[in-house]
């Protein structure tokens, strides 16, 4: 090829890419951006890494599947290490890139951020359920019911279900915001009439060994003991108190301690770090769990396959949780791009307003409908109990509304 | 001195007061000046996102605690491994501030440089306490001495309502000539507020050590026996070089808490004080510099491991766990890699570069 050809050559190229160039622009529609902050190193990676990948694949398949057209999710996924300076450093980079919806994570950065929420007009969905969260916020909305809704769900449940006296219940709780935060609701249902007595309020180290912790309870009379706080110091107290013969077979056996715990507390790497020692533990969340068969189940599974994830994150009540923001976040856009109005931040926190009564939001890896008002930003009400039988959680009875949680409002 | 002061290519004092001038020659004066010109001016001209204008804060501050950890470690050769502890001090004064006053007081919003230094003070007083083990203990016991401090802080934090158990307790924002700083201005306010006060503990810094009482810290460090038999008193040395380090690590940890605009005990934690610890040993102990170079090079490093590591554990599944070693893994390792290569740290490449610049054409 001689020179004069080799030009032509390049002016036909160069030409052909300025004249698709603002077809394809066109054709590929608006992107949205979002950001999410998390701990996929670090401490409590083991819940965010599934929670990353649920949020990615879900955002993946609404942009595949062209679920908002020729609209595109661009969400830019973050690793914080579960530490507040980088979340905030994330959060500002996010912010710089002009997202108009934020996903967070922990208790302790959502927090930290609260203010930073509140001046940017964002709307938020943080992975934590901490009802402090809510607290002198507008922007902050829980996807399911708060870690204090879910104990009092269990604290009730012991009440309902108790046979004999005044059931007697110690609190086994993780030494920060994240696990302190039911403790003073749990108390406050007790006065308003929850028939209950706290004996103890456990704030675990980081101890391989429960023994001690464990007889002094039993000598108390204790029968209850609630959890609120990540799977590994769960599984070590389940394993002692299995070891050391005090697990009840069934639930309430007198004599004997009936394990109970919040969402992150169970699932299945309770199960894989507990072994046999964790059957009988009864474990509360909004979530459904793909041990039984549901729609919300099967999405679950798919979306996992479709994306390729092993076994471990495709059953995980995390990757559900993930997905399930991702799934709240695609339909604000979706139903603002409905309205034909702009997608911004004030428009999706309109929207995510308006998500109650007829207009209540089923994403179906949920055991209820999410709802948000002004007046309320915890998500699912809903709350289902499970139990450990034969290694694998089933389902103990239906979905239920904690009812104390609105008498201590 | 040499006759021609900006193009001087050795020392020659001929007297003790040239030997304790701040610059040596007119080049190197010229040069600071030219330095801190620059440092002040190019926010002006360059548009930095927030993101990077928070981690070059961050850098500042950590300059600041760096300096004060410096004097204790580096100059009065008394380890401390509970210097997070002393910055927490400060940033809890802002929020105690906050607390009892109410988040927007006066005090906070406008005083705030006189806050800043009050809590500067607070963690000098702190210091100076916890400064006397120093006049008993040494070495390997002096550190745990100090450790014992930061374990008592956290506890103490984590478990007092006063304190939010360690939950953030937010700081306000405070106000300029211009007004409230907003939002939008936020970061480069902060950046210029850490500038002036790291040029004036910088400035102070040099000075000291052109005193009787700078000259003490480097003398007691070296033999604190032979200090005393040549009149200086090792144990009020001592004291106050807690004191003093104290008293810098409270201005960072207020400057941190108007910075982030909250305080929580996540910030001022174990690893925190290692961390200071380390960038004192990568810049370069008994340096005046080396607290510029340290904070720079390990915070540069977190930035780049946190980047790999997110890489890692989103691309490769099965290496989440070495994703979460490789930060504290690459940490360790520069540490020791600096105690074993290079223990005067990176200020002894600048004094080699300077070095040989100053000779330049010639060699030897």
């Amino acid at each position: 090829m001689n020179m004069n050809n080799k030009i032509k050559w390049m002016f036909l190229v160069v030409a052909v890419f300025m004249v698709t160039l603002p077809v394809h622009t066109f054709a590929a529609g608006k992107v949205y951006k979002l950001g999410l902050s998390l701990a996929i190193t670090g401490p409590t990676s083991d819940a965010g890494n599934p929670y990353a990948k649920g949020v990615e694949d879900y955002f993946n398949f609404v942009n595949d599947t062209k679920m908002l057209g020729e609209d595109k999710i661009d969400c830019t996924i973050r690793d914080d290490q579960y530490n507040n300076d980088i979340t905030k450093r994330n959060f500002e980079d996010f912010m710089s890139q002009g997202i108009v919806f934020y996903l967070n994570y922990s208790t302790g950065s959502t927090l930290a951020l609260k203010k930073d929420f509140e001046e940017e007009k964002i709307a938020v969905i943080p992975a934590s359920f901490h009802a402090g969260n809510l607290i002198d916020s507008n922007y902050i909305f829980l996807p399911i019911a708060s870690y204090s809704a879910q104990a009092i769900g269990l604290a009730e449940y012991i009440v309902n279900n108790h046979k004999g006296g005044t059931p007697k219940v110690a609190l086994f709780i993780h030494p920060s915001a994240f696990g302190r935060g039911p403790v003073e609701d749990v108390q406050k249902a007790v006065s308003a009439g929850l028939k209950m007595e706290i004996i103890e309020v456990v704030e675990h180290g980081k101890d391989l060994d429960n023994t001690a912790m464990l007889q002094r309870l039993l000598s108390k009379g204790v029968q209850y003991v609630i959890s609120q706080t990540v799977q590994s110091p769960v599984a070590t107290m389940l394993k002692d108190a299995a070891g050391l013969g005090l697990a009840a077979k069934t639930f309430g056996e007198a004599g004997k301690l009936t394990f109970l715990g919040c969402h992150y507390t169970g699932g299945n790497d309770l199960v894989a770090l507990a072994g046999p020692a964790a059957d009988n533990f009864y474990w509360t969340t909004s979530y459904i769990i793909t041990n039984e068969p549901s729609a919300g189940a099967t999405a679950q599974l798919d979306l996992a396959k479709k994306y390729n994830r092993d076994e471990k994150a495709a059953n995980s009540h995390n990757y559900a949780n993930g997905m399930m923001v991702a799934q709240v976040a695609t339909e604000v856009i979706k139903r603002a791009k409905a309205k034909g109005k702009e997608i911004n931040k004030a428009n999706l926190y309109e929207e995510m307003l308006a998500m109650n009564g007829d207009k209540a939001f089923s994403p179906g890896t949920t055991v209820g409908p999410v709802t948000y008002s002004k007046t309320d930003h915890a998500g699912v009400d809903s709350l289902q109990l499970y139990v450990v039988k034969d290694g694998a959680f089933k389902s103990a009875g239906t979905p239920f509304i904690p009812v104390y949680t609105g008498k201590i409002k | 001195m040499s006759s021609n002061r900006w193009f001087a290519t050795g020392n020659y004092f001929t007297s003790y007061k040239e030997e304790q001038r701040i610059f040596f020659t007119s080049l190197d004066r010229s040069a600071m000046v030219l330095l801190i010109l620059a440092l002040f001016l190019w926010p002006l001209f360059i548009q930095v996102d927030n993101k990077y204008m928070l981690v070059i804060d961050n850098i500042l501050v950590a300059v600041v605690a760096v300096m004060g950890l410096n004097l204790v470690t580096g100059f009065a050769g008394l380890i401390s491994i509970g210097h997070a502890a002393f910055v927490g001090i400060g940033a809890y004064t802002i929020a105690c501030f906050g607390r009892v006053l109410g988040e927007n007081h006066m005090l906070l919003t406008h005083a705030w440089p006189l806050m800043i230094v009050f809590a500067g003070c607070i963690g000098a007083v702190f210091g100076g306490i916890v400064g006397l083990p120093a006049l008993r203990l040494r070495h390997l016991y002096l550190a745990i001495a100090t450790l014992s401090f930061q374990m008592i802080f956290q506890w103490t934090i984590n478990f007092m309502d006063f304190f939010n158990q360690g939950q953030t307790i937010s700081v306000t924002r405070v106000a300029w000539v211009t007004g409230t700083v907003s939002r939008s201005e936020h970061y480069t306010f902060w950046y210029y507020a850490i500038l002036v006060a790291i040029v004036l503990v910088g400035f102070a810094v040099r000075n000291l050590l052109r005193t009787r009482y700078g000259r003490c810290l480097v003398a007691v460090r070296d033999n604190d026996r032979a200090a005393d038999a040549m009149g200086m008193h090792p144990g009020f040395t001592k004291v106050y070089a807690f004191a003093l380090a104290g008293f810098f690590a409270g201005v960072a940890g207020a400057l941190h808490a108007y910075l982030y605009r909250g305080v929580g005990i996540e910030s001022f934690t174990l690893s925190h004080s290692i961390s200071f610890l380390a960038m004192a040993i990568v810049g370069g102990l008994g340096t005046l510099h080396g607290a510029f170079w340290g904070p720079l090079a390990i915070k540069i490093l977190d930035l780049q491991v946190e980047q790999l590591s997110e890489w890692v554990g989103n691309h490769l599944t099965f290496a989440t766990n070495l994703a979460t070693a490789l930060k504290p893994l690459s940490f360790g390792l520069v540490i020791v890699l600096f105690l074993m290569f290079e223990p005067r740290g990176i200020a002894n490449w600048w004094r080699i570069v300077r070095s040989y610049v100053k000779l330049w054409p010639f060699r030897y």
